[in-house]
């Protein structure tokens, strides 16, 4: 074993990180409990931002945990079968699947924005392809403009982000282990239940907590393709520019924050409780 | 007796390689075989077509009057040990080896107590509630075993079981595989490439080269009567003494000449050094041939003497250390065995 007086080699990052992560945050958590009143900081402790958040603004909230829950456990699903067939079926082909994934992060994010819009745009690609089959006589309009464009959208842009580690730990299970199951008697269903699910919980966890985090904060996708959709995002921005109201923003990232946190430990939860042995 | 297990005309081929040749093999309940051969030989392949785990390019495998086949491993009578144990390391020691079980959804009483039961015969009962992670390698290995042997497969098989050992505990796991071989009454194939291994455990050996069973039989006849060149060389310290055969009379290279019954061929005359003899003055042997002795080691538990007795031939001679006495380098003498202890195989 080290000894004891070696510790102080952890100080640097420690310090990095208490500057980067605890300091802003804990900013964060003090200013929520301030008040601007006609564009004055006040320092008096109030808890009329929180207030504020779950009497007008708890429905977007809603909305938007909805919004990044469904895009998470979509993209999650899809990590996961990209990652499957990537790592127990493609063979060879695996390098060559996981360099499109990753290629396609260098598309960019608004590059893929643009790309949507321009498949479901009333003039769009897939319009025109409808109508000139004849399947249908005037463009569907609510296929851009609407929640499941956002959601479309959010899943393209954060797939990736799923795929990564989810793929890595599946790397980490054994050809042998697999064998080792059928050999023990388990089909197709039992071999993904109790073997590879239980052994990339981590993987699929941190693929979820990705997408999630990355969509619920997001505020650029509803503005190109969801029409009047708002997410929280679209209202926390403005605060710390235009409204000029940082308390009332820092409430709003904190509450958010919290469901966050507490969508992914259920989420945790009930990946564990289903890969019980 | 009908055999358990049979192999006809089974093959596999990777593309233009060939793995295994098309062959036949035939196992008995109860029997404890040796697939033995070099690397490479094909022998993994031909475990995994009896497992299931390859489909063989040709030929049937039928396991107690069913072909199996067109049969996946899941529903094969067949448990598999494999060569870097596959043990599951989210699972607990005990959770690993009730694995079949709870597949099979047995009633949980039955399950805890046959895992019971599994991990005591398994001296295991220590580690029940560990992490497989945490356990050293004999212990995986025994873990393995127990998973395997819970289902009372009615094959189990081993892929290179000891392979990962230190000698001791190799030792150790021999015995260990004996005892559950005697104690659970099944029948155990495994794949080996250690000759040594394969005489101390196996009943029946199948000697393998380059895709094919050279040679299917006891220990003791593969031993003492190897069919081939490559069975005599591959098991056991063997002289090969180079010869031709014509009109039935086998004429060695190395100088005598004896009765053989068989084809007009070039033959390759097998004798083991343990039954080479030093011949005293006046002594007579069915063959007979003299040389110069180079080498004298002592070895223990025999004398290795290196005899040249032409100058391309050496015969290597095991002697009792009693022996007295005891030749020295440089003399000339005289060797010396019966035609019972040799074998005339192809060259
Ligand atoms: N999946 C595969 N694709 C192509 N060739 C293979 C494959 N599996 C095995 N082979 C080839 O088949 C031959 C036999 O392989 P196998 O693994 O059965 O040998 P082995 O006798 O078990 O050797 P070892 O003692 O080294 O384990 C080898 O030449 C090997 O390269
Ligand atoms: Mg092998």
């Amino acid at each position: 074993m080290e000894s004891r007086s070696n510790y102080w080699l952890v100080a640097p990052s420690a310090l990095v990180f208490v500057a980067l992560f605890i300091a802003p945050m804990a900013f964060f958590v003090v200013l929520s409990f301030w008040q601007v009143e006609y564009f004055e900081l006040s320092t008096e402790p109030t808890l009329a931002n929180y207030r504020d958040v779950f009497v007008n603004y708890w429905r977007v909230m809603g909305f938007t945990v909805a919004v990044a829950t469904a895009t998470a456990l979509l993209t999650t699903f899809l990590g996961f079968v990209f990652s499957f067939l990537a790592r127990f079926r493609a063979g060879q082909w695996a390098q060559a699947l996981l360099f499109i994934v990753l290629i396609t992060l260098f598309g960019g994010y608004l590059m893929k924005i643009y790309a949507w819009k321009t498949i479901l745009g009333n003039e769009g690609v897939l319009n025109s392809a409808l109508m000139a089959m004849g399947i249908i006589s005037s463009p569907i309009t609510s296929l851009l403009y609407s929640p499941q464009a956002v959601v479309l959208t959010l899943m393209h842009f954060s797939l990736p982000f799923a795929v990564l580690p989810i793929y890595a730990s599946m790397r980490g299970i054994s050809d042998a282990e697999v064998e080792a199951a059928r050999d023990l008697g388990a089909g197709r269903w039992p071999i993904l239940s109790t073997v590879i699910v239980p052994r990339c919980q981590s993987g699929i966890v941190a693929g979820f907590s990705f997408v999630f985090l990355m969509v619920g904060g997001d505020y650029v996708t509803p503005l190109l393709v969801g029409g009047k959709i708002t997410m929280i995002g679209n209202l926390i921005a403005p605060q710390f520019g235009a409204q000029f109201n940082w308390p009332l923003g820092a409430a709003m990232s904190l509450v958010m924050l919290l469901a966050a946190v507490a969508i992914i430990y259920l989420f945790r939860f009930l990946v564990a409780l289903g890969s019980r042995p | 007796m009908t055999a358990l297990l049979k192999l006809r005309g089974i093959s596999k081929r990777y593309g233009d390689a060939v793995a295994v040749q098309p062959l036949d093999l035939d196992i008995f309940a109860h029997d404890f075989v040796a697939i033995l051969g070099p690397s490479g030989c094909g022998k993994t392949t031909l475990l995994r077509m009896i497992g299931g785990f390859v489909a063989p390019t040709s030929g049937t495998v039928e396991i107690d009057g069913r072909d199996v086949t067109r049969i996946g491993p899941e529903q094969r009578p067949t448990n598999t040990v494999f060569q870097g144990y596959g043990l599951f390391p989210h699972m607990t020691v005990r959770q690993n080896v009730g694995y079949g079980l709870r597949l099979q959804k047995k009633p949980k009483a039955e399950i805890a107590d046959r895992v019971a039961e599994a991990l005591r015969q398994s001296r295991l009962t220590e580690f029940a509630d560990r992490s497989v992670t945490a356990l050293s390698g004999g212990q995986q290995q025994r873990v393995a075993l127990a998973r395997a042997l819970i289902l009372r497969p009615k094959v189990l098989l081993l892929d290179e079981p000891l392979a990962a050992l230190d000698l001791k505990l190799r030792h150790a796991m021999q015995d260990e595989l004996r005892r559950l071989h005697q104690e659970f009454g099944g029948t155990f194939v495994f794949v080996t490439h250690d000759q040594g291994e394969a005489l101390s455990l196996a009943n029946r050996i199948a000697v393998m080269n380059a895709g094919r069973i050279e040679q299917e039989g006891d220990a003791e006849t593969i031993y003492t009567a190897p069919a081939t060149r490559f069975v005599a060389t591959f098991i056991g310290e063997a002289n090969l003494l180079p010869g031709e055969r014509k009109a039935g009379q086998v004429k060695l290279e190395a100088g005598p000449s004896f009765a053989d019954a068989g084809a007009d061929e070039p033959v390759t005359t097998v004798v083991r050094p343990k039954a080479v003899r030093l011949l005293r003055a006046e002594e007579k042997a069915d063959i007979e041939i003299s040389g110069s002795l180079t080498e004298v080691v002592y070895l223990g538990d025999h004398i290795k003497c290196v005899v040249a007795v032409s100058d391309k031939q050496d015969v290597v001679v095991h002697l009792d250390v009693a022996v007295a006495p005891r030749p020295v380098v440089g003399e000339h003498v005289r060797l010396g065995w019966s035609i019972q202890q040799q074998r005339v195989v192809s060259a």
